[in-house]
């Protein structure tokens, strides 16, 4: 019984990994530095898959959070994190930087344009 | 479209299937990530009513990321006897892996490794599994599988399952309404659910989650309230 179980996990989870092949193939290229983000607005499209790639040149972490965009995501000093983000809705979506929340702040702007519309 | 299709089938399958370990079923659904530098306290609460008898739970615990994907936690658990008296019932070590970056696929996952031991008994529990999160819009269904081991001279060893769903709505950091699942060989309870945070200065963040579940699969009084709060830094 409990073998029979185990199989049938095995098979639904296997069919959950199927999908790995989704990459994101839109990026685009943050420069975290003296503890703000440039650019601080960033247009992508509406309904992809993006690739956020920070730079942090600051020679301490900064912590990406958002709740727009579900994620938190540390970014060690001098180094570059890679953050995926979307499909997105059309609409703004706010970030900042956990460690600098005052400066440290950005905003997604998901456009929307005919040839993206699902 | 085939493998949403797939996805629905096959948990609908693994649910017609699913046992549970003894004991409680209502717990905290785990989601599969974890923060470089995070250390948290938490604290957890399960009252358990049925007819004429109500178990009750607590525990505490300190946890550590040690890496940007694996996390490590130990627990103290509490729990009131048949006496009425309340006592260290067990300890708990619980390890985590992040296993994909989030949003990167098309669904996130993570792995669970807990080992318990009784306190003054010898009874051991080993659990292992998987840990899934799909984000869809605003909503996020997180979902884990465990696979539980039982052994010790005074229980019989037997290899048991776990099954428990979390779908939320991420509406306000604060206020995130849920409905969650618990499926068990003797046990299915559904009902609502609740999750939030607040945040200070840095990392500093107070996470809450509630849930209120009702078995549904028999008749008679069974209804579990778990909550928890957990401090991070």
């Amino acid at each position: 019984m409990i073998k029979r179980r185990l199989i049938t996990y095995s098979v639904v989870f296997s069919g959950l990994f199927l999908p790995l092949w989704a990459y994101a193939k839109h990026e685009v290229e943050v420069i975290l530095k003296d503890h703000l983000f440039y650019p601080a607005q960033i247009e992508v499209p509406a309904y992809k898959k993006i690739k956020l790639i920070i730079r942090n040149q600051d020679n301490t972490p900064e912590e990406f959070d958002s709740f727009d965009l579900n994620r938190e995501k540390v970014i060690f000093a001098n180094r570059v994190a890679s953050i995926f983000i979307g499909p997105l809705q059309p609409g703004e979506y706010h970030f900042f930087g956990e460690y600098s929340p005052n400066t440290a702040q950005g905003v997604v702007i998901a456009v929307e344009s005919k040839e993206e519309q699902p | 479209m085939n493998y949403k299709l797939f996805t629905f089938l096959g948990f609908t399958m693994m649910m017609h299937t699913v046992a549970n370990a003894d004991g409680m079923v209502v717990d905290k659904v785990y989601h599969p990530y974890v923060l470089p530098y995070e250390q948290e306290f938490e604290w957890r609460l399960l009252s358990r009513q049925i007819e004429d008898k109500n178990y009750l739970f607590q525990r505490i615990g300190y946890g550590k990321a040690l890496s940007d994907t694996f996390a490590v936690e130990g627990y103290l658990i509490g729990q009131r006897d048949n006496s009425d008296d309340y006592g260290l019932h067990a300890y708990e070590i619980e390890a985590r892996w992040q296993l994909v970056e989030q949003g990167q696929y098309w669904a996130d996952w993570g792995a669970l490794v807990e080992i318990e031991k009784q306190h003054q008994v010898d009874i051991w529990e080993l659990t292992s599994g998987l840990i899934f999160e799909k984000e869809i819009n605003r909503t996020s269904l997180t979902m884990n599988l465990f696979v539980v081991y039982e052994w010790g001279n005074t229980i019989d060893n037997e290899l048991e399952t776990e099954f428990r769903a979390q779908y939320r709505y991420r509406w306000l950091p604060q206020v995130q309404p849920s409905i969650e699942l618990f499926i068990g060989e003797d046990f299915v309870g559904i009902g609502p659910g609740f999750m939030g945070l607040q945040r200070f200065d840095g990392q500093k963040q107070l996470k809450w989650e509630a849930g209120f579940i009702t078995e549904v699969s028999h008749r008679g009084k069974d209804h579990s309230f778990r909550i928890a709060l957990e401090y991070e830094f």
